[in-house]
C-alpha cells in the first residue's frame, strides 16, 4: 500500500532521527510539574511557582474589586460593569439554581472559589508561566476540602446530627434497601465528592498542560528538521487551537468546581430535596 | 509521541524517585494555597464585595422606588382621570337636565302663548261673527223691505188690485227665514 508507506515514511524517518539524539525528547514529567522552591525550601513554607500564583490569584481578583468598588456608581461603567457582572454571573448561575434565594451568604466564598480556581488556571497559557496552579494537586485539594468541611458544615448547623441521618438513610427507601443504600451514601457524598472535586479539576488542568506540552515540543522539536517542518503546517495550528480550548477548560473547570461546591452546599441546607 | 514519552518516564523512573502527580508532595504549595484563598475570602466577604452589594442593592431598591413612584404617579392619573370623566359627566348630565328643562319652559311658555293667540282668535272670531250676523241681519232687513215692496208690487199688477203689504212681508218673512235657516 504506496499510500500507508507514504504516511509511515516520516514519522519512521522522525523515530530514526530521534534514536540518533536529535529526534522528539519530551522533557520528564517532573519537569512539567514539580518547580523548585523559590524561598523558604525544604521548610512547610517552601514558596514556589505554584504559590506564586497562588499569591497573583488572590491579589488580582482583589485589586480589581477594590478598583471597582472604590467609586461604585449606580449606573455602572467600564470594570465596575464587568466585576458587577461576574458578581451577577455566579449569583444567577450559580447560587440561584444550586442553593436558592438563601443562599447568597456563600456568595463571598463561592466567588472567591470561582476567581481563585480560574486565575490559577489561566497560568496555562499565560506566556512565561505555561503551567496552570491547580496542574498540582495542593490547591484542588485544599479547594475541596474546603467544600467539603463547608458542606458537613452547613447541614449540622442547620439540621444537627439529623443531617448525617437523612444523608444516609434517605427518607422513602425501603428499610431492607437501607443495607445497600447507607454505604452508597457514605461514600459517594462524604468520601468520594471531595476526593472527585479535586481530582476533576487537578486532572483536567494536567491533561490539558501536558497536551499543550505536547504540541508545543512537537512544533519545537519539528522546526528543526528541514523535511519534516512540513508538519508543522498542521501540528502549529493545533497548538493555538488547544490553546484556545484550554482558554475555555480554565473557565469551565472554575465555574463547575464552584457549582458543584454550590449543590453540595444546597443539598446539606435541604436534604429532603 | 505520547508512547515516547512514557517509554522515557519508564526509562527515568528507574533512575529517579517515580513521580506521582496525583499525591500532594509540597506542603508549601498547599500552605500557601491555603493562606492566599483564605485571605482571598476574608478580603472578598468584608472589603472587596460590600461595595458592589451596596451599589446593587441601592440600584435595586432605587429601581423598586421609582417602580413605585411610577405606578403611583398612573393610579394619581388615572384617579385624575376618572375625577375629570365624573365632572364630564355630571356636567352632561347638568346639560341635559337644563336643556330639558329649558325646553319644558319652551314648551309651556309656547303652549300659553299659543292658547292666548288661539283665544284672542277666537273671541276675533266671535266678534267677526257677530258683525258678520249684524250685518246679515240687517242686509236681510234691507232685502226683505226691498223684496216686499217688489212683491207687493208685482202682486198687484198680476191680481189688479192692490194686496195687503202686510201679508206680503209675512209672506216674504216666512219665505227669507225659510230660506236662510237652511243656509
Amino acid at each position: 500500500m504506496p499510500g500507508l508507506a507514504l504516511l509511515t515514511a516520516p514519522i519512521a524517518l522522525f523515530a530514526a532521527e530521534g534514536e540518533g539524539g536529535g529526534g522528539l525528547q519530551f522533557p520528564p514529567v517532573e519537569n512539567l510539574v514539580i518547580w523548585p522552591d523559590w524561598f523558604l525550601a525544604d521548610t512547610p513554607f517552601a514558596f514556589n511557582k505554584i504559590a506564586f500564583m497562588s499569591l497573583v490569584a488572590f491579589v488580582v481578583p482583589v485589586i480589581l474589586f477594590l478598583i471597582a468598588g472604590r467609586k461604585a456608581k449606580a449606573v455602572p461603567t467600564g470594570l465596575q460593569n464587568v466585576m458587577e457582572s461576574s458578581l451577577d454571573f455566579i449569583e444567577v448561575q450559580v447560587i440561584k439554581p444550586a442553593i436558592g434565594p438563601d443562599g447568597m451568604r456563600y456568595l463571598p466564598m463561592l466567588m472567591s472559589m470561582f476567581f481563585f480556581i480560574w486565575i490559577g488556571n489561566l497560568f496555562e497559557i499565560i506566556p512565561t508561566a505555561h503551567m496552570p496552579a491547580n496542574a498540582r494537586m495542593a490547591n484542588p485539594l485544599m479547594l475541596a476540602i474546603v467544600a467539603w468541611v463547608m458542606f458537613i458544615g452547613v447541614g449540622v448547623k442547620h439540621h444537627g446530627l439529623g443531617y448525617f441521618k437523612e444523608a444516609l438513610f434517605p427518607p422513602g427507601v425501603p428499610k431492607a434497601l437501607y443495607l445497600l443504600v447507607t454505604p452508597i451514601e457514605l461514600l459517594s457524598t462524604f468520601i468520594i465528592r471531595p476526593f472527585s472535586l479535586a481530582v476533576r479539576l487537578f486532572a483536567n488542568m494536567l491533561a490539558g498542560h501536558i497536551l499543550l506540552v505536547t504540541f508545543s515540543v512537537l512544533c519545537i522539536t519539528l522546526w528543526g528538521f528541514q523535511i519534516l517542518n512540513i508538519v508543522n503546517l498542521l501540528s502549529f495550528p493545533m497548538l493555538v487551537a488547544f490553546t484556545g480550548f484550554e482558554f475555555m477548560v480554565a473557565f469551565l473547570q472554575a465555574f463547575i468546581f464552584s457549582l458543584l461546591t454550590a449543590v453540595y452546599i444546597g443539598g446539606a441546607l435541604h436534604p429532603a430535596h | 509521541m505520547l508512547l515516547a514519552a512514557l517509554n522515557l518516564l519508564a526509562s527515568e523512573g528507574g533512575e529517579k524517585a517515580v513521580v506521582n502527580p496525583v499525591v500532594p508532595d509540597s506542603i508549601g504549595e498547599i500552605f500557601w494555597g491555603t493562606v492566599f484563598f483564605f485571605l482571598l475570602w476574608i478580603m472578598m466577604r468584608y472589603v472587596c464585595l460590600p461595595p458592589l452589594l451596596k451599589v446593587r442593592d441601592d440600584r435595586k431598591n432605587q429601581a423598586q422606588a421609582d417602580l413605585e413612584a411610577a405606578a403611583a404617579a398612573e393610579a394619581q392619573a388615572e384617579q385624575v382621570r376618572r375625577d375629570y370623566e365624573a365632572t364630564l359627566s355630571e356636567a352632561r348630565q347638568q346639560a341635559t337636565q337644563t336643556v330639558d328643562e329649558v325646553r319644558a319652559s319652551a314648551d309651556a311658555e309656547r303652549g300659553k302663548q299659543v292658547l292666548a293667540v288661539e283665544t284672542e282668535i277666537a273671541e276675533q272670531r266671535q266678534a267677526a261673527m257677530v258683525e258678520l250676523d249684524q250685518a246679515r241681519s240687517t242686509a236681510l232687513g234691507a232685502l226683505k223691505g226691498d223684496v216686499t215692496d217688489l212683491a207687493a208690487a208685482a202682486a198687484s199688477k198680476v191680481v189688479q188690485s192692490p194686496v195687503d203689504p202686510a201679508a206680503v212681508r209675512t209672506a216674504v218673512d216666512e219665505y227669507v227665514n225659510r230660506s236662510g235657516g237652511s243656509k
